[in-house]
């Protein structure tokens, strides 16, 4: 374990370096904020309406969580950097060494985001509470009980991210299928809560990763209950083990399809 | 003791092929045609703890894939291996405590770190408790001659001092068996001589078995006692270097070499 920690510590020191790359992504993430926020301004005609059972408030600040997490945890470690691995054979250096390699990626992963999502989190609090105005019933208990869950959700994402990664054993370019994965998370998971489709879609929803990733973690935030909070963990906890099974299973199964070129 | 046991080592490739142009590309989607690259082909030799031993062949001739074969990095699909003992296919971790590697085209450092840094990272990642780590730093910077830039990113090193930095994190858990896979690439004849001080030192000081590719005749004539020259993925050649010039004693090794190349034919494996 200590040597992962030393992967995560190695990768926090490096992208301490570059907080200033961090912050140019500022700019698309509020302009995608700021016309989210006009859309439901424009759409709440009355600011004690619901819709779906959200207030205004908590609709906004749900895209702005959910968006927070996916501006905050981007990083090629887990989307292209097996690939590139493989294709310039920088591999044969990462999977000599005494670590699991999809453990390796992990690590640099977390590192990665370590510095990203509280540099948009603290982003997204001063643009809410600027724009929309605070939570009600968010405090500081309410940060503390959901950090568990928000730090799952993203190992959960990390892990699913690595395993479409790894088909770059197989295939050329695992791209596609990252895309695929990341539109699917981003149109459905990080825009609208599951609740505003149709029902008959909703149980399809919270079987696939959206409901750990994004969903479940934003949902605690905006509107804690101790019984929603542990059927979230419950479900991550289940996602993450099976997630770890399927990535761990395509890793032993495509490293033995290694084919490392140019010397 | 023998360092390195390879007995029919084996392994086979699929390469796409595709016919020119558009229709090329539009058949190869219909019927992808896929050939069979024979890159290692039943290769047996073994090495003593503590030689060196210098692997040469042309381009593609198998060299890498053979030493990937031998790190635990590449599957055989036929023979055997055994490093210090160790299967590398079956205990492929167990065996990254005992060998170091060096591909001279490849980076093993983290860039935006310094030398320091890195040979602290790589201390951790083999277990080594901190004040060892800080101890062996010690003794390779001095060995190697890095304290004047070990606080200097990665980055912004010359190319020979980046390559000395390498070889210094292969050998930070004090391995006992090197490969260096052309670790002289691209570097100029003063750097090179460093290089290969560097690694006679390592081998006569620390007795560390060096298995070397390369594709400088100077590496291999000054550093290795014994050479295998391999070819289309087949040993071609196993030979002690004193053996070898003492039977065509006028001719530069270079020459030599160059001779059994073309005698045997160029290889085409990966």
């Amino acid at each position: 374990m200590k040597k992962y920690t030393v992967i995560y510590r190695s990768v926090l020191m490096e992208n301490l370096q570059y907080t200033a790359n961090v912050a140019m992504g500022f700019v698309s993430y509020f302009v995608f904020i700021f016309i989210f926020i006009q859309l439901w301004n424009y759409i709440y005609d009355d600011p004690r309406q619901l819709i779906a059972g959200y207030t205004k408030e908590q609709m906004i600040w749900y895209v702005m969580i959910t968006e927070t997490l996916w501006f905050g945890t981007r990083a090629a470690a887990v989307s292209s950097q097996a690939a590139t691995d493989i294709r310039g054979g920088n591999i044969a250096y990462q999977i000599n060494k005494p670590y699991h390699y999809a453990l390796y990626l992990l690590s640099r992963y977390t590192g990665e985001w370590s510095v990203r999502l509280p540099m948009y989190a603290l982003l997204s609090a001063v643009i809410g509470f600027a724009l929309v105005g605070g939570l009600p019933g968010f405090g500081l208990l309410t940060l503390l009980a959901v950090i568990p869950s928000v730090v799952m959700g993203i190992t959960i994402h990390a892990v699913f991210k690595l395993s479409i990664s790894f088909f770059s054993f197989w295939i050329e370019d695992s791209n596609p299928f990252q895309w695929l994965y990341d539109k699917l998370l981003l149109v459905v998971g990080t825009l609208f809560p599951i609740e505003i489709f149709p029902e008959a879609l909703q149980p399809l929803f919270r079987l696939t990763p959206i409901y750990t990733v994004c969903y479940g973690p934003a949902k605690l935030i905006i509107d804690f209950s101790v019984e929603k909070w542990v059927e979230i963990l419950i479900a991550q906890l289940l996602y993450l083990a099976a997630g770890c099974a399927l990535m761990f299973f395509i890793y032993g199964k495509g490293v033995k399809r290694l084919y490392v070129n140019g010397g | 003791m023998e360092a390195i046991r390879v007995e029919g080592l084996s392994k086979t490739f699929q390469v796409k092929r595709k016919e020119k142009g558009m229709r090329g590309s539009l058949k190869a989607i219909l019927h992808p045609q896929v050939e069979k690259i024979r890159a290692v082909d039943n290769v047996t030799f073994s090495v003593r703890e503590g030689e060196i031993l210098a692997f040469i062949g042309p381009n593609g001739a198998g060299k890498s894939t053979t030493i990937k074969m031998m790190t635990g990095i590449l599957y055989p699909d036929g023979g055997n291996v055994e490093v210090l003992g160790i299967d590398p296919v079956k205990r492929r971790r167990r065996l990254a405590y005992e060998i170091g590697t060096v591909f001279g085209q490849k980076e093993q450092l983290w860039t935006h770190l310094t030398p320091y840094d890195n040979l602290k990272f790589f201390g951790a990642i083999y277990d080594i408790p901190d004040r060892e780590s800080e101890k062996r730093i010690r003794e390779i910077a001095e060995l190697f001659e890095l304290g004047a830039f070990i606080n200097t990113p990665v980055r912004s090193l010359s190319l020979g001092q980046r390559i000395r930095c390498e070889i210094a994190a292969s050998l930070i858990h004090r391995p006992r068996v090197l490969f260096l896979d052309e670790p002289t690439i691209g570097l100029d004849p003063v750097v090179k001589e460093n290089i290969r001080t560097l690694i006679k030192r390592m081998n006569t000081e620390l007795n560390t078995t060096i298995f070397l590719t390369s594709h400088d005749t100077g590496d291999i004539e000054k550093l290795c006692r014994r050479i295998i020259i391999i070819n289309s993925g087949k040993v071609v050649l196993d030979d002690s270097m004193e053996h070898l010039k003492y039977n065509v004693s006028d001719t530069p090794l270079e020459n030599i070499i160059m001779e059994i190349y073309k005698s045997q034919g160029k290889g085409e494996a990966v």
